[in-house]
C-alpha cells in the first residue's frame, strides 16, 4: 500500500528586499495512515513554510514554490487543491495552528465557524451543520457545548480556542491533521490535555497527525516518525526511537544536549548551539551546519552531504556516515 | 450594553453642558457692547434691549437662565431679526444642513468601503494604482477647491446637454442634491478609501484569514465573511469624527452652490455679531456632533461582539 | 564527485561579531527615510516650499499689493507686449444735426446704418460713430466679449447717449487687448430701445504712452521710445488676479502668512500637548483622570464653530485679518491630541523593562526622562507634527475662504483662493494657483509623515 501522503524534492522560495530566500531546499517524506509524523527543527528551518506550501496558504507573490510534489491519496494537489472536484483543504485535511486567539475570526462565533466547513465541503444546511457543530465541540470535551457553540472566539480561554480549532479542523472527518505548533501559545498543564486530545482523538478516527514543533518532549510523546528540518533540508529522519537514541547527525545531538531532561544527571548543565543558521539568501554549497558543528570537516564546507541510509527507515546527511571518513562516526554519535 | 448606552449618554450630555458653558463665556467675554454693534442706539431703547435680551441682570444669573432656556430647547431671540426665535431659524437651516450632510456621509463611506475593497483585491495592479492615486490627491485637495471644480462641472454639463441637469446654486429638488453631497463627501471618501484599504491588507495577513482557507472555503466566501467583515470595523470607528467634519465643511458648500443651510447663516450671524444665533448655533452643533459620535459607537458596538458583550 | 576530505577543521565562529557599525536611533530612521523615495521627495518639496516662502521675496522682489492695471486677471503666459504711442488727446466726438420733430415708438426706430471706429482702437480708449437714426431720441452702447450673433446677446450696456445730435461714444472703461462686440441700439424719448442693432467687432491693442513707461518703471528716458515702438509690461511669470496684482509675489507673501500657520501653531500646540499630557502621564491617578476629562471635553467642542467664536472673542471683526488669534485659537482648540498621545506613550514607557532595568542600575528620575523617555516619545511626537501641519493649513486656507480668517488684502493662500472663485469661470489661474500650493504642500507634508512614521517606528508601519 502506498503512504497516504507523499511529498518529493519540495522547493520553496521567497521574494524579499533583500533578495530571494530559499526556504525549503529539497524536502522529501511519507506519511502512512494512523501514523504521526514530528516536524523539529528551530525556529526559520522552514517546518511551518513546508506543510503551508502542502496546503497553499503561503502567500504567492512573495512565496512561490519552484519544484516539488505533495502526492495525496496518489493525486499531486501542488498546484490543485481540489479533489474530486473539492477543496481538499477542510475535507481530507484538517490544520490547527499555534495562536489560537488570532487563528479564530473574532466576529463570528464558534460554532458558525465550525458549521461552515461542514456547509462548505458536505453541503449541511446551516441548521444542521450548526447542531454538528455542537457535537465536535462536545467532542473536543468543552463543557456546555451548546452554549458555547454561540459565543465569540474572545470568549473562550486560550486552551479552549484551540480544542475549538481541533474541532473546526476534525469537523469533515479528515486523513490528515496538520497540527503547526499547537501548544506553543499555550500553558504547561494545558500542553498535555491538548495533546492527550488529539491522540484520542487519533486513536477514534484513525487520521494521521503532522506535528510541527520545537519541543522534543512533545516529540517523545507524540510521533512514530521524526522529521529534523536545518536550514530548509531534512538532515535526519527515522523513527522516533532513531533519531532520540541512535541520532545520526550532529545537529540531532546539540537539539538533545539543549532539552532538558530527567534521565541524566540533574546537575548536568544544558547546552546550547552556538551561533546560527546560515543565511537563506545564499546557502552554502555544503552542508548547513558546517560552521556550527564541532566535528566538521573539509569536504562538508564545499560538498553537499547526501541522505546516507542507517537503517530500515533512518537516513541522515552527514559526511561522518561516509566510508571513506576517518573519524568513527560510532564514536561520535554514541554519547 | 444597557449601562454602556446610558454612560455614554450621560458623558455626552455633560459635554453638552461643557460646550454650552463654554460658548456662554466665551461670548460674554468678547468685548465691545452686543447691542450697539454699529449704530447710534438711544438710551431708553437701548435699555429696553438690555431688558429683553435679559442683559441687564448680573452674568450668573444670565447663566443660570441661559441653561434652564437650554433645557426647556429655547435658545431665545436673534438680535438682528428681532421677530424670530432662533429655534426656528436652526430648524428651518439645519434641515437643509442635516440632509447634505447625510447625503454625503452615505455618499463617502460606501464609496469608501467599495474603493478600499477594490485597492485590497486589485492590490499592486492598476486599479489599486489609479485610486491610491486618487486618495493622494482626495486627501490633499482642499474642500472648496472640490466645490468649485464640481460647480464648472455643472455649467460644462448643462451647457453640454442643452438643458440644466444639475441646477449651479440652490436648493430644494434631488436634482440640487446630488452634486453638492458628492462634493461634500469626497474628501472624506478618499480618508475612508485609504483606512479601508490598509484595513483589507492588515485583515489579509491575519491568521484567521489562513484559517479560513485552510478550511478550504471559496475565495469569494473568505472574502466576504471574513475579510470585509472584520476590516469594516475600524471604518465604522472614524464615522463619528467623519459626520463632525463633513458638518462643518458643508460651510464651504453652503457657500458656494448658494445652500441655505445652517454654516452659511452661521457665518452670517457671526458678520453680523448675533449673538443668540451664534451661541443656539454652535451649542446647537456640538450637541448634534457629541450624539451622532456616541450613536455611532453604539452601532459600533452592536456590530461587534467584542464591544456588544463586554 | 570530487576526492573527498575529511580532514576535521576547526571552524572559526565569527557569527558572534557585528558587522555593520551601531547606528544611532536618529542615523537609523534617517538611513530609512532615505530608501523611501516618496518621503524624499516630499521632504525636498517641503524644503524647496520654505526657501521660496523665506527667500522668494528677496529674489522676486515685486510688490504683492501692486496693481498693475495694464494686466488686469492676465494668466500666466499671456503676451504683454505693448504699443508705445503718443500721449491722449482729447476726442470731441461726432455730432449731426437732428431735424426736429417728434420721436416715434421705439418698435419703429431702425438701427444705425453703420458703425465706425475712429483712429485706433487702444487699451486706453475705443471710438466709435455711427450714423443717425431717423427719430432716435437717444442711444445706447452695448459691450460684449463675445459675438452678439446668433443669440441676440448684446452684453453689457456701456452707456447711454442722451443727446440725439451726438452720435459717437469713447469707450475708456477697463478696456483688455481683445476683441470686443460693440452694440448700438435707437431709443425712445420714454427710453425704450428698438429692437434693431447693429454691431461692430473691434480689436483692441494694447497702448502705453512714453510718460507711463517711465513712470512704470519700464524705461529709463521716454526721449528714446517713438510712437509705434513695441515695449513688454512688467512680467508676471504666474499672472495677475483681479486688480492686477502679481500673483507670483502674492503666493510667496502668502506663503508666509499660509505656512507661518501651518507651522507655528502645529508646534506650538504639539509643546503644550507635551506638557499637559506629560504633567498628566508622570502625575497619575485622580490628577490624570481630571486633565484627560478636560481634554476630553476640549475635544469635543465643534472645532470650526469654535475657531471662529475665538476670533469674535479676541474682537477681530468681519473684513479684518487677526493672524495671531487664529493662531491662538487653534493652540486653544488642538492640544489635546497630541496630549493624549504623549501621556500614552509616558505610562507605556514607563511600564516597559528597560526603564525598571535602568531603574535597577541606579538611574534618577532626571536620567530616565531625558535618556529614555524623550527620546522614546520624539518619534512619534515628529510624526504627530508632520501630520499636523497639513490639517492646520487647511484650517487657514478653509476659514479665510469662508471670510472667517485671513481677510483681503493680506494674502494668504486660502484668501487668495477665496478671490481666485469669483473668477473662476472666465479666469480659473487665479484659483488654480493658490490651489495647486495649498495642494502640493499638504500632499509633501502627508507623504513625509507617512516616510517618518514608517522611518522613525517601525510598530507604527503603515501596511500601505
Amino acid at each position: 500500500m502506498s503512504a497516504l501522503l507523499e511529498v518529493d524534492d519540495l522547493r520553496v522560495e521567497f521574494d524579499t528586499y533583500g533578495g530571494t530566500v530559499q526556504a525549503v531546499r529539497g524536502v522529501s517524506f511519507e506519511l502512512d495512515r494512523g501514523q504521526t509524523l514530528a516536524i523539529v527543527g528551530e525556529s526559520g528551518c522552514g517546518k511551518s513554510v513546508t506543510v503551508q506550501s502542502i496546503m497553499g496558504l503561503i502567500p504567492m507573490p512573495p512565496g512561490r514554490i519552484t519544484s516539488g510534489s505533495a502526492r495525496l491519496d496518489g493525486k499531486d494537489v501542488i498546484d490543485d487543491k481540489r479533489i474530486d472536484g473539492k477543496d481538499i483543504r477542510g475535507r481530507l485535511v484538517g490544520m490547527i495552528f499555534q495562536d489560537p486567539m488570532s487563528s479564530l475570526n473574532p466576529t463570528m462565533t464558534i460554532g458558525e465557524q465550525i458549521a461552515e466547513t461542514l456547509q462548505v465541503h458536505r453541503g449541511y444546511s446551516h441548521k444542521r451543520a450548526l447542531a454538528r457543530a455542537i457535537e465536535l465541540i462536545d467532542m473536543t470535551r468543552i463543557p456546555e457545548a451548546a452554549k458555547r457553540a454561540r459565543q465569540y472566539p474572545f470568549e473562550f480561554s486560550g486552551g479552549m480556542l484551540q480544542r475549538s480549532m481541533i474541532a473546526m479542523s476534525l469537523a469533515c472527518e479528515p486523513s490528515i491533521l496538520i497540527a503547526d505548533e499547537p501548544t506553543t501559545a499555550l500553558d504547561v498543564t494545558i500542553q498535555a490535555q491538548i495533546l492527550d486530545l488529539m491522540r484520542e482523538l487519533q486513536r477514534d478516527n484513525g487520521m494521521a497527525i503532522i506535528l510541527i514543533t520545537h519541543d522534543l518532549g512533545v516529540v517523545a510523546r507524540m510521533a512514530d516518525e521524526v522529521l529534523v528540518m536545518y536550514a530548509g533540508e531534512v538532515v535526519e529522519r527515522g523513527s522516533v526511537d532513531d533519531v532520540f537514541y541512535r541520532s545520526a547527525h550532529p545537529y540531532t545531538l546539540g537539539l538533545r544536549a539543549a532539552m532538558p531532561s530527567n534521565r541524566d544527571d540533574a546537575a548536568q548543565e544544558l547546552t546550547p548551539i552556538d551561533g546560527s543558521p546560515p543565511d537563506l539568501f545564499a546557502p552554502p554549497a555544503g552542508c548547513g551546519y558546517f560552521a556550527r558543528c564541532p566535528h566538521a570537516m573539509r569536504a562538508c564546507e564545499t560538498e553537499h552531504p547526501r541522505a546516507f541510509e542507517l537503517g530500515e527507515q533512518h537516513r541522515a546527511r552527514c559526511w561522518l556516515h561516509h566510508e571513506d571518513c576517518d573519524v568513527a562516526a560510532d564514536e561520535v554519535f554514541r554519547k | 450594553m444597557v449601562a454602556y448606552t446610558v454612560k455614554r449618554l450621560l458623558q455626552g450630555v455633560i459635554t453638552v453642558w461643557f460646550i454650552a458653558t463654554a460658548t456662554f463665556f466665551g461670548m460674554h467675554a468678547v468685548p465691545g457692547d452686543p447691542l450697539a454693534a454699529d449704530k447710534e442706539v438711544p438710551p431708553e431703547i437701548w435699555a429696553n434691549l438690555q431688558a429683553r435680551y435679559g442683559l441687564d441682570k448680573p452674568v450668573p444669573e444670565q447663566y443660570v437662565i441661559y441653561l434652564s432656556n437650554m433645557l426647556k430647547g429655547d435658545f431665545g431671540i436673534s438680535y438682528t431679526q428681532q421677530n424670530r426665535e432662533v429655534n426656528d431659524i436652526i430648524a428651518e437651516h439645519f434641515k437643509v444642513s442635516a440632509t447634505l450632510g447625510i447625503l454625503a456621509i452615505v455618499f463617502a463611506a460606501f464609496g469608501g468601503i467599495l474603493w478600499g475593497a477594490l485597492t485590497a483585491l486589485y492590490r499592486n495592479r492598476a486599479p489599486d494604482i489609479v485610486i491610491v492615486f486618487l486618495v493622494i490627491l482626495g486627501i490633499s485637495v482642499p474642500s472648496f477647491v472640490f466645490a468649485a471644480l464640481g460647480q464648472l462641472g455643472v455649467v460644462n454639463i448643462n451647457n453640454a446637454l442643452g438643458f440644466t441637469l444639475f441646477p449651479v446654486a440652490g436648493w430644494g429638488t434631488v436634482q440640487h442634491m446630488i452634486v453638492p453631497s458628492m462634493v461634500l463627501g469626497l474628501g472624506t471618501m478618499a480618508f475612508l478609501t485609504r483606512l479601508m484599504r490598509s484595513s483589507m491588507l492588515e485583515i489579509a495577513n491575519s491568521d484567521f484569514i489562513r484559517t479560513a482557507r485552510s478550511k478550504g472555503l471559496p475565495a469569494t466566501r473568505v472574502f466576504r465573511k471574513h475579510q470585509l467583515r472584520n476590516a469594516i470595523l475600524p471604518v465604522v470607528t472614524v464615522l463619528g469624527p467623519s459626520i463632525a467634519a463633513i458638518t462643518t465643511g458643508g460651510f464651504v458648500v453652503e457657500m458656494v452652490f448658494a445652500i441655505p443651510g445652517l454654516g452659511r447663516y452661521f457665518v452670517q450671524a457671526v458678520q453680523q455679531l448675533d449673538y443668540t444665533v451664534i451661541m443656539g448655533t454652535t451649542v446647537f452643533y456640538g450637541a448634534f456632533l457629541v450624539f451622532m459620535v456616541i450613536l455611532v459607537d453604539l452601532v459600533y458596538g452592536l456590530i461587534d461582539p467584542r464591544v456588544r458583550l463586554e | 564527485m570530487a576526492e573527498l576530505s575529511f580532514e576535521p577543521v576547526r571552524v572559526e565562529r565569527e557569527v558572534e561579531t557585528i558587522s555593520r557599525p551601531s547606528l544611532s536611533y536618529w542615523q537609523d530612521a534617517w538611513i530609512r527615510l532615505k530608501a523611501n523615495r516618496r518621503a524624499l521627495i516630499s521632504l525636498y518639496i517641503v524644503i524647496g516650499l520654505l526657501l521660496f516662502t523665506v527667500f522668494g521675496p528677496f529674489v522676486w522682489t515685486v510688490d504683492p499689493a501692486a496693481q498693475d492695471l495694464d494686466q488686469i486677471s492676465a494668466p500666466p503666459g499671456a503676451d504683454r507686449s505693448a504699443t508705445v504711442v503718443d500721449d491722449y488727446a482729447v476726442w470731441r466726438g461726432v455730432t449731426v444735426d437732428v431735424p426736429a420733430g417728434g420721436s416715434p415708438p421705439a418698435a419703429e426706430l431702425l438701427a444705425p446704418g453703420a458703425v465706425s471706429v475712429h483712429g485706433p482702437a487702444e487699451t486706453r480708449a475705443v471710438r466709435l460713430a455711427w450714423d443717425p437714426v431717423s427719430g432716435a431720441a437717444a442711444y445706447r452702447v452695448y459691450r460684449n466679449i463675445l459675438d452678439p450673433e446668433p443669440d441676440g446677446a448684446l452684453g453689457l450696456p456701456i452707456a447711454d447717449v442722451l443727446d440725439p445730435a451726438q452720435v459717437s461714444f469713447e469707450d475708456r472703461l477697463d478696456l483688455k487687448p481683445l476683441t470686443y462686440y460693440y452694440s448700438v441700439v435707437a431709443m425712445d424719448a420714454l427710453g425704450n430701445e428698438s429692437r434693431a442693432y447693429r454691431t461692430v467687432g473691434v480689436e483692441v491693442t494694447r497702448v502705453i504712452t512714453a510718460a507711463e513707461a517711465v513712470a512704470k518703471g519700464l524705461v529709463e528716458d521716454g526721449d528714446t521710445l517713438q510712437p509705434g515702438d513695441t515695449l513688454n509690461l512688467a512680467a508676471h511669470p504666474l499672472g495677475t488676479d483681479y486688480l492686477g496684482r502679481d500673483l507670483l509675489a502674492r503666493l510667496m507673501h502668502g506663503a508666509r502668512v499660509s505656512l507661518f500657520i501651518g507651522i507655528v501653531a502645529p508646534f506650538a500646540f504639539v509643546i503644550l500637548g507635551i506638557v499637559y499630557g506629560s504633567a498628566a502621564g508622570f502625575v497619575g491617578g485622580r490628577f490624570d483622570q481630571l486633565l484627560m476629562r478636560f481634554a476630553d471635553f476640549v475635544v469635543a467642542l465643534p472645532f470650526l464653530l469654535f475657531m471662529i467664536l475665538l476670533r469674535i472673542l479676541f474682537g477681530v471683526g468681519a473684513g479684518e485679518s487677526g493672524i495671531y488669534p487664529m493662531m491662538v485659537a487653534m493652540v486653544l482648540l488642538s492640544w489635546p491630541g497630541a496630549a493624549r498621545l504623549v501621556r500614552g506613550q509616558i505610562l507605556q514607557i514607563r511600564e516597559e523593562g528597560y526603564i525598571g532595568a535602568s531603574r535597577l542600575l541606579g538611574a534618577k528620575t532626571n536620567y530616565l526622562v531625558l535618556r529614555h523617555m524623550i527620546p522614546n516619545t520624539m518619534g512619534v511626537i515628529l510624526v504627530t507634527l508632520t501630520f499636523a501641519v497639513p490639517s492646520a493649513i487647511f484650517t487657514e486656507a478653509f476659514l479665510s475662504f469662508i471670510g472667517m480668517g485671513v481677510a483681503p488684502p493680506t494674502p494668504s493662500w486660502g484668501s487668495m483662493c477665496n478671490e481666485g472663485l469669483k473668477t473662476m469661470l472666465t479666469t480659473p489661474h487665479e484659483l488654480i494657483a493658490p490651489a495647486a500650493f495649498i495642494s502640493i504642500t499638504v500632499l509633501a507634508f502627508n507623504l513625509l509623515g507617512d516616510g517618518l512614521r514608517d522611518a522613525l517606528d517601525a510598530r507604527m508601519r503603515s501596511a500601505e
